[in-house]
C-alpha cells in the first residue's frame, strides 16, 4: 500500500472542493442578493441549507453501503458506511449551528423548538450520533459491522420522516424556499421571511443555493475518500501490530 | 451468502408463518401470566415516574394539565424501553433464543411475534395509564381517536423497539444502551403522535385536515420501521 | 449421516477450525474430545446451522448448510449444557412451545409422552425454574427429541451434573442411541467421551488428529493416545517462543 503519497483521485477532488467551496464563498458574499428584512444575515442560510442537504446525502449513502453489506459482508462497505455518518454528522451540526445563527435576528432566540426543521435536523442528529455508541459497544468486528449496518438501515427512517414533515407540516417560522409552494401556508411564511423582489433577484438566490449545494457535494466527496484511505491505514497498522504480537507468541512459525 | 435464499424475509407469510408468530406470542403471554414481570415493572415506573413529575411542578395542576399530553407520552417512551430489555432479555437467560433459531421457522416470524406480544404488554400499560391521566389531570383521553392515535404510535415504537433492543441486548452495556439508540430513532414518531393527542384535548374535535398531516405521518413510520424490522431481522439474531 | 469436509471457520485472524473432516454414519454414536479452545463448540454451532464456516463443507442427512439450513433444522435436536428452556414457564408448556415452533401433530399427546420417557409426568406443571439440574437435564433432551430428529447434537451434557443425574442421563442417551439416532456428542470430559460411544475423535487446535474406535480400545490406552496427540502439538508451538529466548 502506498503510505505517503496521495493518490490521484484523492488530490483530484481535494482541489476541486477548495475551488468549489471558494467560489461558493464568493458567490454567496457577492453575487447573492440581500434579502430585504434580514439583511446580510440571511446568506448564512446558504450555508444552512447547502450543510442539511448533504448531510442528508451523507446518510443516503451510508444506507446504501449499509444494506450492501447485508448483502455481501466485507469491511469496504462498513468502512464506506462509518465515513459517511461521521461526515454527514459534521455537516448536521454545521447545519444546526447554521440554523441557530440564522434564527436569532429572525426569532429573537437562538432556539425555538416550534421550528419543524431545526427539531427533525437536531433527531436526526442524535440518531446518528448513537450510531457511533452501538459501535463503540461491540468488539466483534463482524457483528459491529452487521449491527451498524442494520442501525443505519434503520436510522435512515428518521431522514424520511424529517423530510416529510420539513414539507408538510405546517411551520409558521421557517421558510421553505425551493419549491415551496407545495403548502400554501409555508408559502406565506416564504414570502413573510425570505424578501426578495420576483424576477431576477430570486433566480441568482436560486443559483447560489445551487452553487452552495454543488460545492458542499464536493466537499463531502473529498472528506469521504481522504476518511476511506484513513481508515485503510488504521486497519493495516492493527493487521501490522497483530502480526507482531503472534510473531512474538510463535505462531507465525 | 446463500443463506438468504432459505431464511428469506421475502416469502410471503402463510399458515406456517403465522402459527410460528402465534408460539411465540403465546409463550410471551403465558411468561407473563406466570410471572407478570414485565406489565407490573411497567406499571410502577409510570406511577413513581408521574408523581415526582408533579413534585417538580408543585402540585400546580393548571401547569401539570398543560404539558399531561407530552408526560403521558415520555413516560409510555421511558417504560416502554424496561418493557422491552425485559421482554427480549427472556430469550437471553438460558439461551433459548438458539434454540428458536434451530426450530425450521422464519426469522421475521421472531420479529413479528416479539412485536406482537411487547405491543401487548405496553398496550396494557397504556390502558393504565389513560384511566390514571383522565383522574389525575381532568383531560379527555378516553376519546376512542386518542386511543387509536396510542394504539399506532405503540406499533411503530415497538416495531424499532425490538429490532434495535434485539442489539443491544448483545452488546456490552446491554440495557444501557437502549434508551440512547431507541428514543431518538422513535421522535419522529412521538412528536407527530403527541400533536394529534394535544389536538383532541379540547371540547371541540379538531377537524380531519388538521390531523391528516401527523397521521400520516405516524403510519409511514409504523409501515417503514415494520418493514426494516422484518427485512433485517435474521441479521441481528443469527451469527 | 453427518458429512464434513474441509471446514474452516475464522474469526478474523483467528483461525479455529483448520479443515476438519469427519463423517458420522447413520445411528452412530460419535464423540469429539478436545481441550479448550480447541473448536468443539464451533464446530458444533456449525452443525446445528447456528454458525456459517469460512469456508469447506457440512452436509447433513444430504441437505448441505448453510443453503439448507431450514431443512437441516427440521433433522436436528441439540442438547446442550444450557438448558435452553424457559425457566418461569412450566415442563409441560416448554415442551408445548416447541411443540408449536415445529408444527407437530398432536402435541398434547407427544408433550405427554415426552415427559413420560424423562420421567417428569408428575412434575409437569411446575415451573422449570423450581427443578434440579438433572431434572432440568432431562426435560432438555425431551425438548431436544420432541420432534423425532434423526441427529442429536450434545455440547457438554455432563457439566453439572451429579453422578446420579449423570447415569441418568447416559441411560436416556443409550436409549436414543438404540432407537436409531445418530448423535454427535462434544466434551472435554473423558471417562463420559468413551463410554457410551461407537468411536472418539479427537480435536486439537481447530483439527482432527486422530479417531479410535471405542470397543477396540480401554480407557488407559485412550488417555495415552489423547495426551500424546494433544502433547506433541503443545510441544511445537512452544518452541519458537524459548528460541527467542523473549521472556527470559
Amino acid at each position: 500500500m502506498e503510505l505517503t503519497r496521495l493518490n490521484r483521485n484523492v488530490r483530484i477532488l481535494n482541489w476541486a472542493a477548495f475551488v468549489t467551496i471558494s467560489i461558493a464563498l464568493l458567490i454567496v458574499f457577492f453575487y447573492a442578493p440581500t434579502e430585504r428584512t434580514m439583511g446580510n444575515v440571511q446568506r448564512i442560510f446558504y450555508f444552512h441549507v447547502g450543510a442539511a442537504w448533504v448531510g442528508a446525502v451523507a446518510f443516503f449513502i451510508a444506507l446504501i453501503a449499509g444494506a450492501s453489506y447485508l448483502r455481501r459482508p466485507s469491511k469496504k462497505w462498513d468502512t464506506v458506511a462509518v465515513a459517511s455518518v461521521e461526515i454527514g454528522l459534521v455537516f448536521l451540526t454545521m447545519a444546526i449551528v447554521a440554523g441557530s445563527v440564522w434564527g436569532k435576528p429572525a426569532w429573537n432566540t437562538w432556539w425555538n423548538w416550534s421550528s419543524v426543521r431545526l427539531t427533525t435536523i437536531t433527531i436526526a442528529w442524535l440518531t446518528y450520533a448513537a450510531y457511533f455508541m452501538l459501535r463503540g459497544a461491540i468488539e466483534d468486528e463482524e457483528k459491529r459491522g452487521r449491527f451498524a449496518a442494520v442501525y443505519v438501515i434503520a436510522a435512515f427512517v428518521t431522514i424520511i420522516l424529517s423530510y416529510l414533515s420539513i414539507r408538510f407540516v405546517n411551520d409558521l417560522l421557517h421558510p421553505v424556499v425551493v419549491g415551496g409552494t407545495a403548502n400554501p401556508q409555508t408559502g406565506q411564511a416564504a414570502d413573510s421571511l425570505q424578501e426578495f423582489a420576483p424576477g431576477v433577484e430570486s433566480t441568482r438566490m436560486v443559483l447560489s443555493l445551487n452553487a452552495s449545494v454543488i460545492a458542499f457535494s464536493f466537499l463531502y466527496a473529498a472528506w469521504m475518500v481522504n476518511r476511506i484511505r484513513l481508515q485503510r491505514f488504521m486497519d493495516e497498522a492493527s493487521n501490522l501490530k497483530m502480526r507482531v504480537v503472534s510473531r512474538l507468541q510463535g505462531d507465525l512459525s | 451468502m446463500s443463506e438468504k435464499e432459505n431464511n428469506s424475509s421475502f416469502i410471503i407469510p402463510n399458515s406456517a408463518f403465522w402459527s410460528s408468530v402465534w408460539a411465540i406470542v403465546w409463550k410471551d403471554l403465558q411468561i407473563e401470566k406466570h410471572t407478570r414481570q414485565i406489565v407490573s415493572v411497567m406499571i410502577m415506573f409510570s406511577l413513581v415516574t408521574v408523581i415526582m413529575f408533579n413534585f417538580a411542578l408543585e402540585a400546580n395542576l393548571a401547569a401539570a394539565r398543560e404539558v399531561a399530553t407530552g408526560l403521558l407520552w415520555a413516560t409510555i417512551l421511558l417504560a416502554g424501553t424496561l418493557g422491552l430489555n425485559r421482554s427480549l432479555a427472556i430469550e437471553r437467560e438460558n439461551q433459548t433464543m438458539e434454540a428458536i433459531l434451530m426450530a425450521p421457522i422464519n426469522r421475521s416470524a421472531i420479529y413479528l411475534g416479539k412485536v406482537i406480544s411487547t405491543t401487548v404488554f405496553v398496550l396494557i400499560l397504556e390502558a393504565i395509564l389513560v384511566f390514571i391521566f383522565i383522574i389525575f389531570f381532568n383531560k379527555p383521553y378516553w376519546r376512542p381517536q386518542v386511543i387509536l392515535v396510542l394504539f399506532l404510535g405503540t406499533i411503530g415504537y415497538i416495531a424499532a423497539g425490538v429490532l434495535v433492543t434485539s442489539m443491544t441486548i448483545q452488546t456490552r452495556t446491554r440495557e444501557v444502551l437502549l434508551p440512547v439508540l431507541l428514543l431518538p430513532l422513535s421522535l419522529p414518531l412521538v412528536l407527530p403522535a403527541a400533536t394529534i393527542v394535544s389536538s383532541y384535548m379540547f371540547p371541540q374535535l379538531p377537524e380531519l385536515a388538521e390531523i391528516q398531516t401527523p397521521l400520516s405521518l405516524v403510519l409511514v413510520y409504523d409501515l417503514l420501521m415494520l418493514a426494516v424490522g422484518f427485512l433485517t431481522y435474521h441479521y441481528v439474531v443469527e451469527s | 449421516m453427518i458429512q464434513i469436509k474441509g471446514l474452516v471457520k475464522n474469526y478474523g485472524m483467528n483461525h479455529v477450525l483448520r479443515g476438519v473432516d469427519l463423517h458420522v454414519r447413520p445411528g452412530e454414536f460419535v464423540t469429539l474430545v478436545g481441550s479448550n479452545g480447541a473448536g468443539k463448540t464451533t464446530l458444533l454451532r456449525i452443525v446445528a446451522t447456528l454458525q456459517q464456516a469460512t469456508a469447506g463443507q457440512v452436509t447433513i442427512g444430504g441437505w448441505l448448510l448453510p443453503q439448507h439450513a431450514s431443512r437441516v433444522r427440521e433433522h436436528i435436536g441439540l442438547v446442550s449444557h444450557q438448558a435452553l428452556l424457559y425457566g418461569d414457564l412450566t415442563a409441560a408448556e416448554n415442551l408445548t412451545f416447541f411443540a408449536r415452533l415445529y408444527r407437530l401433530e398432536n402435541q398434547q399427546e407427544r408433550v405427554a409422552t415426552a415427559l413420560k420417557t424423562v420421567g417428569l409426568l408428575a412434575r409437569q406443571r411446575d415451573a422449570v425454574s423450581t427443578f434440579s439440574r438433572g431434572m432440568v437435564q432431562r426435560l432438555t433432551i425431551a425438548r431436544a427429541t420432541l420432534h423425532e430428529p434423526d441427529v442429536l447434537l450434545l455440547d457438554e451434557p455432563y457439566t453439572g451434573l451429579d453422578q446420579d443425574a449423570a447415569r441418568l442421563l447416559d441411560d436416556l442417551l443409550r436409549r436414543e442411541s438404540a432407537n436409531g439416532r445418530t448423535i454427535l456428542m462434544i466434551t472435554h470430559d473423558l471417562t463420559h467421551g468413551l463410554n457410551l460411544c461407537d468411536r472418539v475423535a479427537i480435536l486439537n487446535r481447530g483439527k482432527i488428529v486422530a479417531e479410535v474406535d471405542s470397543a477396540h480400545t480401554n480407557p488407559a490406552e485412550f488417555l495415552e493416545l489423547y495426551t500424546e496427540h494433544t502433547r506433541r502439538r503443545e510441544k511445537r508451538r512452544k518452541r519458537p517462543v524459548s528460541g527467542s529466548g523473549s521472556s527470559e
